[in-house]
């Protein structure tokens, strides 16, 4: 108000103009009050709520009542209010759901009001939680496989067939974290020949680490070993074919070599040229 | 009307600069009341939200200004919303989990071990697992891991998979321990329900002295005692959990008997029995030596025309 009596009417005026035609016009001016004023009550509730736990985090008889409630291992007596009893039923559904994401590998949700199901498949190598897969199984009017990250190699389609998705999607959902949890595993154990032996070159290996070629030496005669590791059965983690090869046919048919070629063949290939090396049989 | 306008037009942004600054100002306490939080809750015992936030508040009576019956209904919806997620869950699975305890073993900055003890049960088997589990988190990296696994029994069908039970325990398998039982409990499940079906099939000539759970069947004829043959049916696991059954048949025959029949049918039954197996699968073979064993010709079994008869 003071600008009219320092500045003269024209100037008022104008000021008038700019302000009505400025994006900060009266009416968007009262709405975005109106935003402004639930946004601070909104954040005042949750400044209160905050104060309320705080509150009751320093109350050591609420802490106990935590303990009680997270601790009990047998069904809680019926004298117990309502309110609590729903408490730990939700406590406990939580915790089932957990273990069935630890036991299955595989956590479902249902989306679109029941008509799909997401699931996301957990792959894990030697006990070490690796990466995780999302598949969405749409199931009106037929279950059918719609959107997912699963890599091109793995057939989905035949696995579908081959599990009689329509029937039991769960029976699917297992082959398929086999086949994933398979693949990783063979990726793993690549991951860790390269990193522990650094002395056997990986001569050829592909997308799905269905191939390994490795290049190791004999300790005899320093001879150069090539080791063609085919695992033709995508659902494992062993190989199914070993093939060893050597300019010195003589070597590959000692004991040591033969038996050597039965280890590859049922350990995993990190481990196994890990014993290769603690008997003495390649650098 | 234009100074009334102008009147509004400036108050308006008078209030917008007012809010404003108490909304920075509610922002900041809030930050700090995060972290006074996070100070005190170390154990992060206090992760609830929503509904389960506002019953405990009233639980502990710390709260006036909620109604108990609105948070009531409220919580009621979420375990309903958790009990469809658990059917799901479970027919995902095709495992029955019981019961899930969890406890924190160890917190510090960046890592926690949690203790699992899961009771499980598939189709007939009931087994207990327990195994810990660790999660380090450092800045964006995080590695979560199985560090201990052991499988308690309660279930006689899992005797003889102790060679793999070791294997995976040591090897710290969860999934494939999981997959692997699946199938096998569905594999003793075929195994039971064949063994069912021809006993009431064939009520006078196949007996199950161990129960319809046991891996042996025993088939004889009433008029021939001294003459037994046993089906025995295992259910192996092999290196990476693939499950198979093996089926072999074994015959006991009196010493009398095996002078007044060329023993070359006795003999050569085993390595008969598996060349039927292959060809027409298990069911089906065991069936055909039912029929043989009982003598009857096409679908009247002896046993039941006797029955008729009398």
């Amino acid at each position: 108000m003071e600008n009219v009596s320092t500045n003269g009417v024209l100037t008022h005026l104008s000021q008038l103009e700019v302000r009505a035609r400025s994006p900060g016009g009266p009416e968007t001016q009262r709405s975005r009050v109106k935003e402004l004023r639930a946004e601070a009550e909104e954040l005042r509730g949750l400044r209160e709520q905050l104060k309320a736990e705080i509150r009751a985090l320093k109350d050591p008889c609420f802490r106990q009542h935590l303990q009680e409630l997270r601790s009990s291992a047998d069904p809680r007596p019926s004298e117990d209010p309502p309110l609590l009893q729903m408490m730990c039923r939700q406590l406990d559904l939580k915790d089932l759901l957990h273990g069935h994401h630890l036991i299955g590998g595989l956590d479902a949700v249902q989306t679109r009001q029941g008509r799909a199901v997401c699931v996301s498949l957990q792959t894990t190598y030697e006990g070490v939680f690796l990466e995780t897969f999302n598949l969405e199984l749409e199931l009106k009017p037929r279950v059918r496989i719609g959107r997912h990250n699963i890599p091109p190699f793995v057939p989905l389609q035949s696995l579908a067939e081959q599990s009689r998705l329509q029937t039991d999607p769960g029976a699917f959902l297992s082959t398929l974290s086999q086949h994933l949890n398979a693949f990783v595993g063979r990726r793993r154990q690549l991951q860790l020949v390269k990193e522990q032996h650094a002395s056997v070159e990986v001569m050829e290996s592909n997308l799905p680490c269905s191939i390994l070629v490795l290049l190791f030496t004999a300790q005899t005669e320093k001879a150069a070993v090539l080791c063609t590791l085919e695992y033709s059965d995508h659902g494992s983690r062993l190989p199914g074919r070993v093939v060893l090869d050597c300019e010195d046919k003589q070597l590959l048919k000692s004991p040591e070599w033969r038996s050597c070629c039965a280890t590859l063949m049922k350990t995993p290939v990190h481990r196994a040229l890990a014993r290769m090396k603690k008997s003495s049989l390649i650098l | 009307m234009a100074a009334m306008l102008e009147k509004m037009g400036a108050e308006n942004a008078d209030e917008v600069k007012m809010l404003e600054g108490h909304i920075e100002h509610l922002k900041a306490e809030i930050t700090s009341l995060q972290h006074q939080k996070e100070e005190i809750d170390r154990d992060a015992m206090f992760h609830f939200k929503g509904p389960m936030l506002d019953a405990l508040l009233i639980v502990c009576r710390q709260t006036r200004d909620k109604d108990e019956e609105v948070v009531m209904s409220k919580l009621k919806e979420e375990v309903e919303e958790l009990e469809k997620d658990l059917r799901l869950q479970t027919e995902m699975n095709g495992i029955i989990v019981e019961n899930c305890k969890i406890k924190t073993l160890f917190r510090s900055e960046g890592k926690w071990i949690r203790q699992v003890c899961v009771s499980l049960q598939c189709s007939h088997m009931v087994f207990q697992v327990d195994f810990q589990v660790s999660e380090t988190k450092e800045g964006p990296t995080s590695e979560k891991k199985v560090i201990g696994l052991n499988v308690v029994l309660d279930s006689d069908d899992l005797q003889n998979c102790s060679g793999f039970l070791s294997r995976v325990e040591e090897s710290l398998d969860l999934l494939l321990l999981f997959r692997t039982l699946r199938n096998f409990s569905d594999r003793c499940d075929e195994r039971s329900r064949t063994f069912q079906h021809l006993q009431e099939k064939f009520p006078s000539v196949v007996s199950l002295p161990g129960g319809c759970r046991s891996e042996v069947m025993s088939l004889r004829h009433p008029e021939l005692p001294g003459c037994v043959v046993f089906i025995h049916w295992a259910v192996d696991i092999f290196t990476e959990g693939t499950v198979a059954p093996k089926i072999n048949l074994l015959t006991k025959i009196s010493e009398k008997a095996l002078e007044l029949f060329p023993s070359q049918p006795v003999d050569g039954a085993a390595e008969a029995f598996q060349s039927l197996l292959r060809i027409l699968g298990p069911e089906a073979a065991v069936e055909c030596v039912l029929r043989s064993v009982s003598l009857s010709q096409g679908d009247n079994v002896w046993g039941e025309k006797q029955l008729k008869q009398s």
